[in-house]
């Protein structure tokens, strides 16, 4: 029969006990173990604010929608009637210099009006409160324009209950001038929200970012747990002369591993929390939150409590399951196996074979099989590339040969005892490769964005729509932009849906405006008030005699009052003026004159203004936006000025960059540890070298070799294999296939950086550990 | 210049690590292809004598002689030359590069002084013959046993032809037969290529090699025996 073994609980506290002990051994063991200590803190903590970010991004952006929601009551369908406890709301969004400003005008009909969350009563008429940042951005000396364009008294500001976030610009005015059809009535604010939970495929994709960003943090923590470990193996040889199994010395240095987990699950959670209260400041795809909103749910927080230090455990077991300790001290290593390329080879196989599949897909679908192969397929590459750097290195280094002296000792170094410094490298690979990836994904899309809005935009032109009221609102508003100064042109026309009666779904655009308004959308010949026209070439609905509804449904399922309007028997045919194929061309089947259709009738009847501006003119966008402003605050806006994908882009893009060149940094952190190391092990042949005659330089330069040559490798493979990643990713979206050079070669630079930093920090000691002591053997 | 026919002279050396003296007015000095053991016992001061003769650390106070050159006054990178082209080495143990094979250490210090890596190789290769382990040429240091490591030490320290060999504690980590093939080996070599040894030691057993010894005692050296 076999042993059974202890019982259980005996064999819980044997656990219990030599993890004490490691752990006692971790808080004694002087300024080298403090330090390894603090090396694996670091490494923790900086992976448990990653992990605490990551998972806080599903609550933030509940926050963040529910934030919204809260405050907001436009768009429905039906108006509770007018009473004591209503009021008409409207949106008055507005944009300064490319900030999008949120703005909402408010007309109590009664004494008792609902108020919005972040304040304690309604704005008066001609009052406004606005939020913090908006008061500095009206406070500044650029901004007369604005201040023109929001002319109201300033009474309060909006508490954070009412906005998303602390920098969000939005303001909430009191305005006698509000009425139908603007706005909406309304009786309370808030809309109905319930918070989705994160897709499968959302959980994948933030489960692969939190994943590539901690491998290089799993790196480090890997390198800082093998610091000191010579005078580890020699205090662990003494334990295995007292009588402890090779089991127990390793539950002891799990031990002292997870005392410094523990401390950087602390550490973790402070960071976090520094981190977070940065969130304010930064602003992506117009997201913007207050730091209170950051924060993870129960779950995941006590999944990365109890997951982290674990890791860290492993990973320290991991380190240790090549390496035997005897009882007088010998250290037994398991050699190196030898290194095989074709299964190193699989997951970034595995990987393109996922995605590439997707580039045959004609326009890029967004279903959950798609989302899944994407995010399995990149990050098999991803990964793929660290499983084949220490092949890449082990390769090239075993067949380099002579050279000077010290890139000889270098290469031998690393044909030697290349693994560590490969691993470290990997965290590079992942990083990099990911980074560059990204980075053309975002500058394709960001190219793309940029030359839509550049053709677009190449027409200077900006246009405004909003509930109509009447043809003479148009003709003021028309009146006062050709007033404005860099407005060069404006035209003008009411914009309106008509159905067919009965109904035959079959809807019909229609323009009403005067005969002058008229002749810019189409050659009319004689015109005059009275007059309707319906345009050659279009929808056969459009019949002279024809009844028409002016009050058409919205929806299928809506059956509103038919407005009859009769077609008149006389209306000419007459040819559009085409403005090319752009989504600006004219595309009306009826053209009217004012007189002969009740504007108040129509159901869907939109001012629609074009007003052209003259670049040169200085802030003229900035001038017609308060001149139309003045007329109607609640227009709505549409135009190729301001490209937002710009900004939101270059944010990202920015951000993505000093991630990696900070993951690059960590790895450099990681290099040296490990450059040190090793050098501590060799100061006896260091000092004896030193002996010998050999310069300081010579072993600087080996240090330096040492460290570039797998960083080189590393990166050439990383900036390969993001290249690829990036244009498959281009590909699928049917992008242009743009290499954001300077990224890359900001990569390489950091790379490069990284070299040097490493070796210069590494001189110190590699100079102090050729010093004769080291010769001396008593 | 040193005192007549001596190639390398100490006098009145003091070097002190903290507030204890190592040396205290040393004199040492030794002929072309003598070989000379420092004995003593264990923080005597032997290799910190060894060390100052060398070049490797500078004394406190007093000279030292090579010729015509006063170590005392040289810069570093100067000794360092000096080491390369003239001075060899061997020590107790650790003194080969784990990553390079015998040859390429035997190799070495020619290569550091200039020689191109051929040239070196077959010179290394003729020396390791000599010392009777040109088959592990193509091993690593890991891969030998201790006594043949040793004699690959040896055999880099004479490659180069150095005037003076500093052996420190030489056979220390060997058993008495590896430590009598390795002391053997070292000093018919010196002697043939007219190569003065110092020879630190705390073994008679070794000392007897030398050709005489001196002791240090309270970080001054003494004549012992004459063994001649």
């Amino acid at each position: 029969m076999s042993d059974p073994g202890p019982p259980v609980p005996a064999r819980a506290r044997g656990w219990c006990r030599d993890l004490a002990m490691g752990i006692r051994f971790a808080a004694s063991g002087g300024r080298e173990g403090w330090t390894r200590t603090a090396l694996t803190a670091v490494g923790v903590a900086l992976g448990v604010a990653v992990l605490l970010i990551g998972a806080s991004v599903p609550t933030l952006m509940n926050a963040w929608h529910g934030r919204e929601k809260a405050r907001e009551n436009l768009g429905q369908m039906h108006e509770p009637p007018r009473g004591d406890t209503t009021v008409r709301y409207a949106s008055a969004d507005t944009v300064f210099h490319g900030e999008p400003i949120r703005g909402r005008l408010v007309r109590p009909d009664g004494a008792h009006p609902p108020v919005p969350p972040g304040m304690d009563r309604l704005p008066g008429p001609g009052e406004m409160r606005v939020s913090p940042a908006l008061r500095e951005l009206l406070a500044e000396p650029g901004s007369a324009l604005l201040r023109q364009r929001l002319p109201y008294k300033i009474v309060g500001v909006i508490g954070d209950a009412g906005l998303q976030g602390p920098a969000e610009l939005t303001y909430v005015a009191g305005s006698t001038a509000l009425r139908p059809p603007a706005g909406y009535r309304i009786d309370h604010f808030g809309k109905g929200w319930t918070p989705r939970p994160l897709t499968p495929q959302g959980t994948l994709l933030v489960i692969m970012t939190c994943v590539a960003l901690l491998t290089p943090v799993t790196v480090f923590l890997g390198t800082s747990a093998r610091f000191g470990h010579d005078r580890r193996e020699r205090r662990l040889a003494a334990l295995r002369l007292l009588g402890s199994d090779i089991a127990t010395t390793r539950r002891i240095a799990a031990g002292e591993a997870l005392f410094g987990s523990a401390l950087g699950l602390a550490g973790g959670a402070v960071l976090f929390l520094a981190a977070r209260q940065t969130a304010g400041w930064i602003t992506l795809w117009d997201i913007n939150v207050f730091p209170a909103d950051v924060r993870p749910g129960a779950l995941p927080a006590a999944l990365i409590a109890v997951l982290v230090p674990a890791v860290s455990v492993l990973v320290t077991l991991f380190a240790q399951r090549g390496v035997t300790v005897d009882p007088l001290g010998v250290v037994h290593r398991r050699p190196a196996p030898r290194r095989r390329f074709w299964w190193r080879l699989l997951p970034p196989v595995l990987g393109a074979a996922l995605l590439l599949p997707l580039l045959r897909q004609r326009v890029w679908e967004d279903s959950a099989a798609n989302t899944t192969m994407l995010a399995a397929g990149s990050m098999l590459l991803l990964f793929g590339v660290t499983a084949l750097l220490p092949w890449l290195v082990e390769a090239v280094v075993g067949r380099l040969r002579g050279g000077p002296v010290p890139w000889q000792l270098a290469i031998r170094r690393l044909q030697a005892s290349g693994g560590s410094a490969t691993r470290a490298v990997g965290g590079i690979t992942v990083a990099v490769a990911g980074a560059i990836a990204i980075h053309m994904l975002f500058t394709g899309m960001q190219f793309g964005f940029t030359q839509a809005y550049a053709r677009s935009g190449a027409l200077p032109r900006i246009g405004y729509t909003t509930q109509a009221e009447s043809w003479q609102q148009t003709e003021r508003a028309l009146a006062a932009v050709r007033a404005t100064p860099g407005a060069t042109d404006a035209q003008g026309v009411i914009e309106a849906t008509l159905d067919t009666l009965p109904t035959s779904d079959s809807f019909l655009n229609l323009a009403i405006g005067s005969c002058a308004e008229l002749r810019r959308v189409a050659t009319l010949g004689s015109c005059r008030d009275g007059d309707v026209f319906v345009t050659q070439g279009r929808d056969r609905a459009a019949r002279p005699g024809a009844t028409l509804d002016l009050n058409p449904p919205f929806a299928p399922e809506d059956r509103p009052t038919p407005h009859p309007w009769t077609l008149p028997a006389d209306a000419r045919q007459v040819p559009l003026r085409h403005l090319g194929d752009g989504p600006d061309d004219h595309r009306y089947e009826i053209l009217a004159t004012p007189s002969t259709v009740d504007v108040r009738r129509l159901a869907m009847g939109d001012m629609a203004l074009r007003i052209g501006f003259d670049r040169s003119v200085p802030d003229a966008v900035e001038r017609i936006r308060t001149s139309m402003a003045k007329v109607t605050p609640t227009l709505y806006e549409s135009s190729a000025v301001d490209n937002p994908h710009d900004r939101a882009y270059s944010g990202i893009r920015n951000g993505l960059f000093a991630a990696a060149a900070v993951t690059l940094l960590l790895i450099g952190a990681g290099l040296i540890i490990s450059t040190v190391e090793q050098l501590h092990e060799r100061r006896r042949v260091l000092s004896s070298l030193h002996a010998f005659g050999v310069r300081r330089s010579g072993l600087g330069w080996s240090v330096l070799w040492q460290t570039a040559v797998p960083v080189l490798l590393g990166l050439v493979l990383a900036v390969g294999c993001g290249l690829l990643l990036g244009t498959l990713l281009l590909r699928m979206i049917n992008a242009e296939v743009r290499v954001d050079w300077p990224v890359v070669a900001g990569m390489a630079g950091i790379g490069g950086g990284v070299i040097l930093f490493v070796t210069a920090l590494s001189l110190p000691p590699l100079w102090r550990m050729m010093r004769p002591e080291g010769l001396r053997t008593e | 210049m040193t005192p007549s026919g001596s190639l390398l002279h100490a006098g009145g050396l003091y070097k002190a690590y903290g507030a204890t003296p190592a040396l205290d007015g040393a004199e040492f000095s030794i002929h072309p292809g003598e070989v000379v053991a420092v004995l003593g016992p264990s923080g005597s001061g032997k290799s910190t004598l060894l060390h100052c003769l060398a070049g490797i650390i500078q004394p406190d106070r007093g000279t030292v002689r090579y010729g015509d050159h006063d170590l005392t006054a040289m810069t570093d990178a100067e000794r360092s030359a000096l080491r390369r082209g003239d001075f060899g080495f061997v020590f107790q143990f650790g003194q080969l590069v784990p990553e390079l094979t015998c040859l390429e250490n035997v190799a070495l210090p020619m290569r550091l002084a200039g020689t191109a890596r051929k040239a070196a190789e077959a010179h290394a290769r003729e020396w390791l013959e000599r010392l009777e382990v040109d088959p592990v040429a193509g091993r690593r240091p890991g891969e030998v046993s201790g006594g043949q490591g040793q004699r690959v030490a040896v055999a880099r320290a004479l490659a180069t032809r150095p005037r003076v060999i500093f052996a420190d504690e030489p056979t220390g980590a060997l058993d008495s037969l590896n430590g009598e093939r390795v002391m053997g080996l070292l000093t018919e070599a010196a002697r043939a290529t007219r190569a003065a040894v110092v020879l630190v030691t705390h073994e008679t057993r070794v000392a007897a090699y030398s050709d005489r010894e001196v002791v240090v005692r309270d970080g001054k050296v003494r004549e012992a025996v004459t063994t001649g």
